[in-house]
């Protein structure tokens, strides 16, 4: 073994040799180089955004939501997907504004005759792929749509019984009985290109259809929209541009581009606001965190109203629930000023606002002199003493689902309250999974248990049907499993009656008699909320009554304002 | 060598085997009902039904597996419910960036936490030593998350220093993709701006998912090497006179890396699935959070996809130690069964 000569004790490390000078200077050398990569990569870092210039001359708005991206218009009815359906597709109708009512958009005007609603389409939309709209297209959109079977197909299923193209531009649609929802359905209906879905069939289950042009329209656009899709990362991103051939003139200060990303985390959202690189927060953020981003400049809340509430589910099959009386004094034992400040980010920026039954505020037979429930302890327990149970006979189960943190709140307020009345309550997280799971069973569904149900459509009969009719009992959003003749025959004979001014009345008698029911408590009516940068304006949400009521529309881009980016 | 990797990889398509087998098994015993949750709450009970029929969820459970086998080998995975999409689709989508972040992240884990592993072992018991050890037990002991927001935080948002999201910055073309990594494909390509770009997108994410490892690492390679250091060679190198770096790297640290490395391996394949939330932060199009999304929204094919391409990852480092270890130690000798 060749021997080294002694450079270092090797037990004290104490250095005694003639090249330690060497040694020295190569460790400073590396120590310099090491000091100028990392001020280099510093540099680099904060100076980036050299050769970004390009897109600063677009308008580009920037938001986050929650993944996945859905772009199939047959399947998207989730928040996101509800957003980019709005934007690369078209209806045929718009809701009013305000979301009243029907106004033309694809189809420039419609008759109804009894069951067959004849749509005139426009002439001269184009497709993102150049080609023109017609009839066939819209025919093929909604058989494509029923034979898949999600998202809004619930609107649409059983109750099509025809759709044929009478000519180019003409449709006509008949119903299997009187559809007084058809209208408020087609909102929903997105209009694909036949050509282009056909042309791209992947492997599938629907036939000679393969997949209907799923795993294409996963991806792709094939739609008439104002945005068409640049890039698409269904888990991560999706960026978006302006349609230079839109049917519609585009304002040219809608944004150029979009760039949704999904699934951030809050704090870098927060940061990213700060830094100008998010101009409208993700709903999904807690109300702390929507509190945080007001610190900084230029930052407000948009609110958006009229799309879901707070339902507190009440098992009307087990007991001490079964009992009429029990299920009142809850309702009148619950604290509503408190649960709803639970969700409020501001004394300004509300997150809810107190109900006073099953509709929301606005919608066709609600009725605003109806005074909103409030706590009242002497009332709760005389409804109590009216009950064949006593209060601490049973307990009963308060669920809350994972994935709403806020949800514990509300069962831990539930808890206190109705512990007042003598209430033995437990309190129990679920998934999401588990809880559909339960509900579909009387037995296992919980006593009590929260959910936002959200209407596809801004009509009573969308809101109502899905939560307190016979026929849909354990389904997610009925957990109650009411059945009650009354409330069956109320809710067909609003689907019956197309004469709106005689539909309202229907829907108050109706949401009377679930008042006198009680099969749920109508907690507060909740207020969408997303912090936004001063660099972007939403009318739709921004102006008094120009809400459309349909979850996704009031973000359609091109009627946003973006100021050029201030770099 | 040839043979052993052969056996090795002949036995990795068995283990493969048993995970999918074991993993269909559970995603489909686990509660909750796929066909809902993809339909969503407002779709009616005949619909859940019909979806379910389609979905061939309502089959003998030997007959869904050897459907989705059948499918497998010819390349097809599946379509995920979570994204509606082939599920290859979305992994291949989001797995080079993963790969990129794991990979970098690992380097950084071994080269920073082996060295301060043999600086905390040379000055053993003294004032280096306990600031190193401080440092290893604080980056063991907290989460990567944590670290990816506090790293965000600081030199992001406070200073301003580095990018918070993405892999580019807006209006930088991605490379051409020739191995998805874009480091390595910007090189190739001669595109040093981007190069640069993508490295200083890739630091903190790399640092926060690095630093529980290189704890972990310096750690393991400090107590390795101390042990090394009672050694009858190592006494005999120092009664030598050798100077202590060269006893350091070149007699103990090669036994001290052995186990150490095959700590590690597994630390490293463990953060392919553990890096979602670090993803999460810095807004990294990666892969992870897709597989943690398709285990809460009961995706069984996404759960399957995701858990082999995991397993498969595992068993390739594992194979990848195998050959490091032999590389160290001579004694070793790797040889097909």
């Amino acid at each position: 073994m060749k021997i080294e000569p002694a450079e270092k004790s090797v037990l004290n490390g104490k250095v005694s040799g003639g090249s330690v000078d060497a040694a020295r200077s190569r460790r400073r050398r590396f120590v310099r180089l090491a000091q100028s990569a990392v001020i280099a990569l510093i540099a680099f870092g904060a100076s980036n955004t050299a050769f970004i210039d390009p897109l600063l001359a677009q308008t580009t708005i920037r938001l986050n939501e929650n993944a996945p991206g859905d772009t199939d218009p047959a399947r998207s009815t989730r928040a996101i997907g509800s957003i980019l359906f709005y934007n690369i597709y078209d209806t045929l109708l718009l809701p009013g504004e305000g979301g009243q009512g029907a106004q033309p958009h694809l189809a420039e005007s419609y008759t109804i005759d009894g069951d067959a609603y004849t749509f005139k389409l426009r002439q001269g939309v184009k497709f993102v792929s150049g080609n023109e709209l017609t009839a066939e297209d819209v025919v093929f959109s909604l058989e494509r749509l029923i034979a898949i079977g999600a998202g809004p197909a619930p609107l649409f299923k059983g109750w099509v019984k025809s759709a044929e193209a009478v000519d180019k531009y003409t449709v006509r649609i008949t119903t299997t009985a009187p559809y007084a929802p058809f209208l408020a359905a087609t909102f929903r209906l997105g209009i694909v290109e036949k050509a282009v879905v056909l042309a791209n069939l992947g492997k599938g289950d629907f036939g000679e259809m393969k997949d209907y042009g799923q795993a294409y329209l996963v991806m792709n656009s094939a739609g008439t929209g104002a945005y068409k899709i640049v890039s698409h990362a269904p888990q991560t991103q999706t960026v978006l541009e302006k349609n230079p051939d839109y049917f519609l003139p585009i304002p040219a200060d809608a944004p150029d581009r979009v760039v949704l990303s999904y699934g951030v985390e809050q704090a870098t959202q927060v940061a990213l606001m700060r830094r100008g690189e998010l101009d409208i927060m993700s709903q999904w953020a807690s109300p702390e965190t929507k509190r945080t981003t007001l610190g900084i400049e230029g930052v407000s809340i948009l609110g958006e109203a009229g799309l879901t509430a707070l339902q507190i589910k009440l098992n009307t099959t087990r007991a001490p629930l079964d009992d009429v009386h029990c299920r009142r004094a809850l309702a009148l034992g619950l604290d509503y000023e408190t649960l709803a400040s639970l969700a409020n980010i501001s004394d300004d920026a509300k997150g809810a606002r107190v109900t006073n039954g099953p509709l929301l505020n606005g919608m066709l037979g609600y009725d605003a002199n109806i005074p909103v429930y409030k706590r009242d302890m002497d009332a709760a327990k005389a409804e109590l003493a009216q009950c064949k149970y006593k209060a601490g006979d049973h307990e009963m189960e308060i669920v809350w689902l994972a994935e709403v943190p806020l949800e514990e709140r509300f069962a831990l307020l539930m808890q206190q309250n109705w512990g007042e009345l003598g209430f033995n309550t437990k309190i129990n997280r679920v998934p999401v999974s588990l809880y559909y799971q339960s509900v579909a069973n009387k037995d296992t569904s919980p006593h009590v248990s929260q959910i936002f149900p959200s209407a596809l459509s801004p009509d009573p009969d969308s809101y109502l049907s899905s939560v307190y009719g016979t026929d849909v009992r354990g389904q997610p959003y009925a957990a109650e499993w009411l059945s009650d003749e009354k409330v069956d025959e109320l809710l067909a004979k609003g689907r019956e009656t197309i004469d709106p001014d005689k539909r309202a009345p229907i829907y108050s008698e109706l949401a009377a008699r679930l008042r006198e029911l009680q099969p749920s408590i109508w907690a507060y009516e909740a207020v969408t909320t997303y912090p936004k940068s001063a660099k972007v304006s939403v009318p739709l949400l921004e102006e008094p009554g120009r809400n459309l009521r349909v979850a996704g529309m009031n973000m359609m881009f091109r009627m946003m304002k973006a100021a050029p980016a201030a770099k | 060598m040839l043979s052993y990797l052969i056996w090795r990889l002949a036995g990795s398509l068995v283990t493969l085997v048993g995970v999918s087998i074991l993993i269909f098994g559970i995603a489909r015993i686990v509660p909750g009902d796929p066909a809902r949750l993809a339909l969503g709450p407002a779709a009616t009970a005949a619909q859940v039904d019909e979806y379910r029929e389609r979905l061939g969820l309502d089959q003998p459970l030997p007959l869904q597996y050897f459907d989705y086998v059948s499918g497998l080998v010819h390349g097809d995975m599946g379509i995920s419910l979570y994204t509606n999409r082939p599920v290859a689709s979305d992994i291949i989508q989001g797995l080079p960036a993963t790969l990129e972040l794991v990979s970098a992240s690992a380097i950084i884990m071994l080269i920073f936490g082996i060295a301060i592993g043999v600086f905390s072992a040379r000055y053993r018991n003294r004032l280096p030593d306990h600031i190193a050890r401080v440092f290893s037990l604080l980056g063991i002991v907290t989460p990567a998350f944590v670290w990816a927001i506090f790293l965000m935080l600081i030199f992001s948002d406070r200073l301003g220093w580095f990018p918070i999201s993405g892999r580019l910055s807006e209006g930088v073309a991605a490379p051409p993709t020739m191995t998805g990594f874009y480091l390595i494909d910007s090189l190739l390509n001669g595109q040093f701006a981007t190069f640069m770009d993508a490295l200083v997108h890739l630091a903190l994410p790399a640092i926060a998912l690095s630093l529980p490892g290189l704890g972990q690492a310096a750690r393991l390679t400090r107590v390795n090497i101390v042990e090394a250091y009672d050694q009858p060679y190592a006494e005999m190198a120092r009664a030598y006179g050798l100077s202590s770096r060269k006893i350091a790297f070149k007699y103990t640290l090669r036994p001290a890396l052995i186990p150490t490395l095959t700590v590690l391996g597994m630390d490293i394949a463990s953060k392919l699935g553990n890096a979602f939330l670090v993803e999460a932060v810095f807004v990294w199009p990666g892969v992870a959070n897709y597989g943690v999304q398709t285990i809460l929204q009961k995706d069984l094919n996404g759960i399957i996809g995701t858990v082999l391409v995991i397993s498969a990852f595992f068993l390739l480092i594992n194979l990848a130690v195998d050959i490091c270890v032999s590389l160290l130690d001579p004694r070793v000798h790797l040889r097909g069964a």
